[in-house]
């Protein structure tokens, strides 16, 4: 069955180019990048080659780069590890209420533990208070973490300004950039983090694969034990396979970075001129605020966005609601809740996300779908 | 015709079959598994409402076809379902939650969320079947596998629900399910029985579990015998059924049953007469009749005072206080308070009734 994949910002396919540098390292290269021998030599080789196309792709050097095995860890190795290493007297957290639950869960966790953390909210368009931040900041706090796009909304966040305010009060700063990296040009050095998380499966690469980006000098500790690899932040074997394939789709999303993002932009912006221009009732989040090219964040007045994406999967169409399917009380996306929704509203929100595969039909074919199952919703018994 | 169907899936052989067999007949189906426990709870759980009964669920919606979803109900089971059987328990009475389940969660919950899609039927695996009355009403039926009948289970619907109900599998037999699984090349072909595991392994108690749930604290008391004698102690009344023969100190001379169980003293009276823990007479209350109204009593129909109990004829008639007094024909074993009394016209399902006291 042909699905009409509109959920880019959950995972992507394999790029076939990433399928094809795989091969070779599901097979002759066997190899354990530790070993002393030839055939390990190779192994390391083909990691080490990757770590520079990794870095290459976020203005970082190679040897900043921490492989890890996807998003999620490397959220909690920044967080965790970077609190674990702190001086004394330094404890507190300051991060946003729209983070990726990677970031919301270990802060909370931190807190849990007795020290300050602070989450600090969105504007109604779903950007970070910058003054709030400012004001949780102090010579206190450890770490400020805050994402560089969000998921759900594909709302891009002022990280440069966060990168200063962490600065002027000598604090690490950390950005979650899953869902940004391979979407959006990312500098590093520019952004002025001393961490930064990214994930390969987002960016048409394998699943099992990430990188944390630690700026030469900055000291976190592993929350690991029992290697030497990936200077012991990251101890066990490497996962091979999928670093290399990882490398690849970082090597191919910076050369496709500004023809992808154009393209997105013009689907995802016909897409939303259509749905405005033919659903009644529906409203873009986050629309005022800049977004990553590809994400559309739609509500439905009063529909139930869950309700809408299972519609639509019956009919072949992937798409995304910000929650779990509940039964009655279910809390709907914290990111719509954080910008100020009400829940009814929240849940009204449905998440379409395009990518390098979707065409100019699917998006026709897109709008038709979701305009044939809101139709049917509305004329269904409530 | 081609209906847009909700197909409960445990996981489980019947439920898997069932949603082969509306598959084969091309409706549009969802697969949804209702997830009961927090995964923490679970403690390595075989039960159908553990995780891995949601993999398997998936896994057997994926083969079939047709998308699978997992509905979050545990507050609300904890609320609708799990909380007033404890405080069945409590009371010194024995709870029917797999009723309270179908009524307010299957069929109440489930079926509103499917409302909610534009689906209007929701398919579960049980064993009952539904038939038309002379007006064309609804009517529930025992299904045909007379040692799977599950129709005691699902005798507190209401006509509205019975509506949008579907069984595809009550005309079978157990046998001939496990063939079709096997033949529709279904995982859950060789998958042990769920009933009554929900929540608890086998061998733990399922009282005991909700009372832990809650914090409650347990009844301690004496056991005695019919005279009055004391002849044990006990945890918690929450452990004794009527009828029930495990867990009592041993007699004398011979096998002791529990014939009383008295929230108020803590007191569990044993005999070790079978014959006394045999009755003929109870009360039901919070009567629900398929039809809607009550029929014209007195009623002559049959009884069925716990699942997989026989049947037996009786004669009921409406109290001054809308409660049914209960005459059986024959005398019936281990009537228990909290239990579900089922009422039939042969194979239909009249209504039912919770058993309150025995008169």
């Amino acid at each position: 069955m042909s699905i009409l994949y509109a959920d880019y910002n959950a995972t992507t396919p394999l790029d076939l180019e990433v399928r094809a540098a795989m091969a070779d390292a599901l097979g002759a290269c066997f190899g354990n990048p530790s070993s002393i021998h030839r055939a390990g030599q190779e192994a390391r080789r083909l990691v080490e080659r990757a770590r520079a196309q990794v870095a290459g792709l976020v203005g970082a050097e190679p040897d900043e780069m921490v492989f890890t095995s996807g998003g999620t860890e490397s959220d909690n190795l920044a967080v965790l590890g970077a609190l674990a290493a702190a001086p004394a007297g330094r404890s507190g957290v300051v991060t946003s209420a729209i983070e990726h639950h990677a970031v919301l869960e270990p802060c909370a966790h931190w807190r849990g533990q007795g020290h300050a953390v602070t989450f600090v909210g969105v504007d109604g368009e779903g950007r970070l208070d910058l003054c709030a931040l400012e004001a949780a900041a102090g010579s206190h706090i450890a770490l400020i973490s805050v994402m560089l796009a969000n998921n759900d909304t594909g709302v891009i966040q002022p990280v440069v300004e966060v990168a200063r305010t962490a600065a002027a009060c000598g604090s690490l700063v950390h950005s979650d950039a899953v869902q940004a990296a391979g979407k959006l040009p990312i500098d590093v050095k520019k952004l002025g983090v001393s961490l930064l998380s990214f994930s390969s499966h987002k960016l048409h690469g394998p699943k099992g694969a990430g990188a944390l980006y630690l700026r030469r000098g900055v000291a976190i500790a592993p929350r690991m034990h029992g290697g030497r690899q990936e200077r012991t932040l990251r101890p066990g074997t490497e996962n091979v396979p999928a670093i290399v394939g990882f490398g690849k789709a970082c090597e191919m999303a910076h050369l496709h970075l500004a023809a992808d993002g154009r393209r997105a932009a013009e689907l995802r912006d016909l897409f939303e001129t259509e749905i405005l221009a033919r659903v009644p009732g529906t409203r873009i989040n986050g629309v005022g605020a800049g977004r990553l090219a590809n994400t559309s964040n739609v509500a439905f007045a009063g529909l139930d966005g869950e309700a809408l994406a299972i519609n639509l999967d019956m009919l072949g169409m992937a798409v995304s609601t910000g929650a779990a399917c509940s039964a009655a009380d279910k809390t709907p996306s914290h990111v719509l809740l954080a910008m100020g929704q009400s829940e009814a509203e929240a849940r009204s929100s449905v998440r379409f996300s395009f990518g390098r595969e979707t065409t100019l039909e699917e998006i026709d074919r897109a709008v038709a779908l979701v305009l044939q199952a809101v139709t049917f919703l509305r004329g269904a018994r409530p | 015709m081609s209906e847009r169907i909700a197909v409960a899936m445990s996981g489980g052989v019947d439920s898997s079959v069932a949603a082969a067999l509306l598959k084969q007949e091309e409706h549009a189906l969802i697969g949804v598994t209702l997830k009961l426990q927090e995964c923490h709870d679970a403690h390595g759980s075989r039960s159908c409402c553990g995780v891995d009964g949601i993999t398997r669920a998936r896994e057997v919606a994926g083969n079939l076809g047709f998308p699978h979803y997992v509905l979050d109900c545990v507050k609300d089971f904890e609320t609708l379902v799990l909380l007033p059987a404890w405080q069945e328990y409590a009371a010194g009475r024995t709870p029917s939650p797999c009723l309270l389940c179908n009524e307010r969660v299957k069929f109440g919950l489930l079926l509103d969320w499917a409302g909610r899609l534009g689906i209007e039927r929701v398919a579960t695996g049980h064993y009952a079947r539904l038939g038309r009355d002379g007006s064309g009403r609804p009517a529930l039926l025992r299904g045909c596998d007379e040692g799977k009948d599950q129709s005691y289970f699902l005798a507190g619907l209401s006509l509205s629900q019975l509506e949008r109900a579907v069984f595809p599998v009550g005309h079978l037999r157990k046998p001939e399910v496990r063939e079709l699984a096997k033949r529709h090349g279904l995982p859950t072909a060789e998958t042990p029985e769920s009933q009554d595991a929900c929540l608890v392994e086998p061998g733990e108690s399922f009282a005991e579990m909700l009372r832990q749930r809650f914090a409650a604290p347990a009844r301690p008391g004496e056991i005695v015998d019919e005279a009055g004698h004391v002849v044990g102690e006990h945890a918690g009344i929450h452990a004794f059924t009527i009828g029930q023969r495990k867990g009592l100190p041993a007699g004398a001379t011979a096998r002791r049953w529990v014939k009383a169980i008295s929230p108020e003293s803590g007191q569990v009276t044993v005999t070790s007469d079978p014959r006394a823990i045999l009755g003929t007479e109870f009360v039901a209350k919070d009567v629900s009749w398929l039809a809607g109204e009550l029929p014209a009593t007195p009623l002559a129909c049959s009884v069925q005072v716990r699942y997989r109990h026989r049947s037996e004829p009786a004669t009921v008639r409406t109290q001054a206080d809308g409660s049914l007094a209960v005459v059986l024909g024959r005398p019936a074993k281990a009537i228990t308070p909290g239990q579900a009394a089922v009422f039939y016209d042969g194979e239909r399902v009249l209504g039912r009734g919770w058993i309150a006291a025995l008169a």
